[in-house]
């Protein structure tokens, strides 16, 4: 079943780091930020909403990973909305972890926003088996 | 039945079926990158057509109620408005929202923003069509597309006695397709069973009634009134525009996945599926129809179903092209390309719907065969495979010539 979207202070908190988990971290009880849940992403992806809240998106998208993502322009976590990310880079702050499917720990990541993405699902041949969202020019870094 | 067992390409090794995404893949990027200012002309041309149309379908009607014009202007009118509802909900409102213009970063050609003329708010229908369709497409239980939850489309489907009515409830469901799609995402069998979360049922109640209750204060009270002692005829010709446009987008979206030769799937995750298995299952699953120009820029460039379902957010004026590559890649492959006349596709699609009202064992299956024989169908390993001839790009001879 899919979810309702959810504002930032609605989402459910992860037992372990004490932070909201987002949406494409999963809806279902016992969710948890370790890692994304792949289709929660692609639902993201295709229904155009939120990575964070759910809600259906605005412009300009915001996409939030590690330096290495923002250097090839390809990122792991769905777009967003600006405010969202920021919410949850500033609900992120202490932890130390590399959560939601990222190498890096929240301190790291970055922010980008562009007007548009491809999605691209994985190949046979990948090594990581994850979903990619590669932001469209005009890419900007705030 | 796991997508590696559909028999119209078990005679692919898994390298083919790679090779086959590899070569989408190099098609997509080739588009992405030439998209342009020609593209960007025809989605604005298009929607000040259809906005002029829309104008001159309502000035047509209220000018009906004013002057001596009358009953052929009402006429005139109830027709533009017909056709501007069309162009709005298949080439550009569908269109837009897949994010087929977002490249433009226009602030209103977008699918963050769009909002369409139709009963059906604009974020429900992203959930329901482009991702529980466009994602699960054709797979039993998930696609819900799949008769609308009231028509039983596929012989896997259990047979109830309650499918005998199902000739009503196409006719009802055709004149009726606006409210129908209003209800879509709301998904009746999860409210049936239970299984649907009652705050997010909510949720989408109160954003079909607010959407819903706009479409019919619009057409059915303000641009009346607006008609004055006429309001009667004004309202009927909104009438006859919406259920015109009811019709035509429920044989357009009906051609898309049940003519003979698209496929259903049983499966129940797909998502472990590479990037090009999920191609070919777009491929096998739908429907082109032939026509010419006009007819696909009304039908919402629909006709290229097949290329729609493989690249959902690339401009739809592009399909014409992509679809004379994709067709040479089926050939290529052996694997079928179902495509016919558009008169065709719906009867096909009709003729299912009236024999699946009965028991499977009242009817026998319209699936027609694979391009080539079944007895050669088993899925090859790489080491099975004939030696590759580089110079023709293709394999030396061809399952079909094979069975000759």
């Amino acid at each position: 079943m899919d979810a309702a979207p959810r504002s930032f202070d609605e989402l459910p908190t992860d037992p372990a780091y004490g932070v909201p988990v987002p949406f494409a971290a999963g809806t279902e009880v016992g969710a948890t930020v370790r890692d994304l849940d792949k289709r929660r992403v692609t639902q993201c992806a295709l229904s155009r909403v939120c990575g964070v809240c759910g809600a259906t998106l605005g412009r300009p998208l915001a996409f939030v990973g590690s330096r290495r993502e923002l250097d090839r322009l390809s990122f792991h976590f769905p777009p967003s909305h600006v405010d969202c990310v920021e919410s949850l880079l500033e609900a992120y702050a202490d932890v130390v972890d590399p959560v939601l499917g990222q190498d890096t720990r929240p301190g790291d990541w970055v922010v980008v926003t562009a007007a548009s993405f491809e999605f691209v699902r994985p190949g046979r041949d990948d090594v990581d088996r994850r979903p990619l969202f590669e932001p469209r020019i005009p890419a900007l870094v705030p | 039945m796991a997508i590696a067992d559909v028999k119209e390409y078990t005679h692919l090794s898994e390298e083919d079926v790679e090779q086959l995404g590899r070569e989408l893949d190099s098609i997509r990027a080739e588009i992405e990158e030439s998209r342009n200012a020609e593209d960007a002309a025809y989605i604005n041309r298009l929607i000040r057509i259809q906005r002029g149309l829309a104008a001159g379908g309502r000035v047509a009607m209220l000018a009906s109620a004013h002057t001596r014009a009358g009953r052929p202007a009402l006429v005139a009118g109830a027709a533009m408005l017909g056709v501007a509802k069309i162009l709005e909900n298949m080439e550009i409102g569908h269109n837009v929202m897949h994010g087929q213009w977002d490249w433009m970063n226009d602030p209103e050609i977008h699918s963050s923003n769009w909002e369409w003329d139709t009963a059906q708010p604009a974020e429900q229908w992203k959930h329901s069509h482009n991702y529980v369709h466009h994602q699960f497409t054709n797979v039993l239980g998930h696609d819900n597309d799949i008769g609308y939850g009231i028509l039983r489309m596929a012989r896997e489907q259990k047979w109830h006695p309650a499918n005998l009515g199902q000739p009503v409830y196409n006719a009802l469901l055709a004149s009726l397709f606006q409210w129908g799609v209003a209800l879509h995402d709301l998904d009746l069998e999860r409210i049936r069973k239970g299984e649907k979360d009652p705050k997010e049922m909510k949720r989408q109640l109160r954003q079909i009634l607010r959407k819903g209750r706009n479409q019919v204060l619009k057409d059915y009270v303000v641009y009346p009134a607006l008609s004055g002692p006429a309001w009667r005829s004004t309202l009927k010709a909104n009438a006859a525009a919406n259920v015109t446009r009811n019709l035509w987008s429920y044989v357009i979206i009906f051609c898309g996945h049940f003519p003979d030769g698209a496929l259903h799937f049983t499966e129940e995750e797909l998502e472990d599926e590479t990037r090009a298995e999920w191609y070919l299952r777009q491929m096998l699953g739908s429907a082109n129809f032939e026509g010419g120009r006009t007819l696909h820029v009304l039908s919402g460039s629909l006709g290229y179903q097949i290329e729609h379902h493989l690249f959902p957010d690339l401009p739809s004026n592009r399909y014409p092209e992509i679809a004379v590559k994709v067709r040479a890649l089926c050939e290529k492959y052996d694997i079928p390309y179902t495509i016919g006349p558009l008169h065709r596709q719906y009867g096909q699609a009709l003729r299912t719907i009236m024999k699946l009202s009965v028991p499977n064992s009242w009817t026998s299956s319209d699936q027609p065969e694979p391009p080539s024989p079944v007895r050669d169908r088993r899925r090859k390993s790489d080491a099975e495979r004939p030696t590759r001839r580089p110079e023709l790009g293709a394999w030396s001879r061809s399952p079909r010539e094979r069975s000759a």
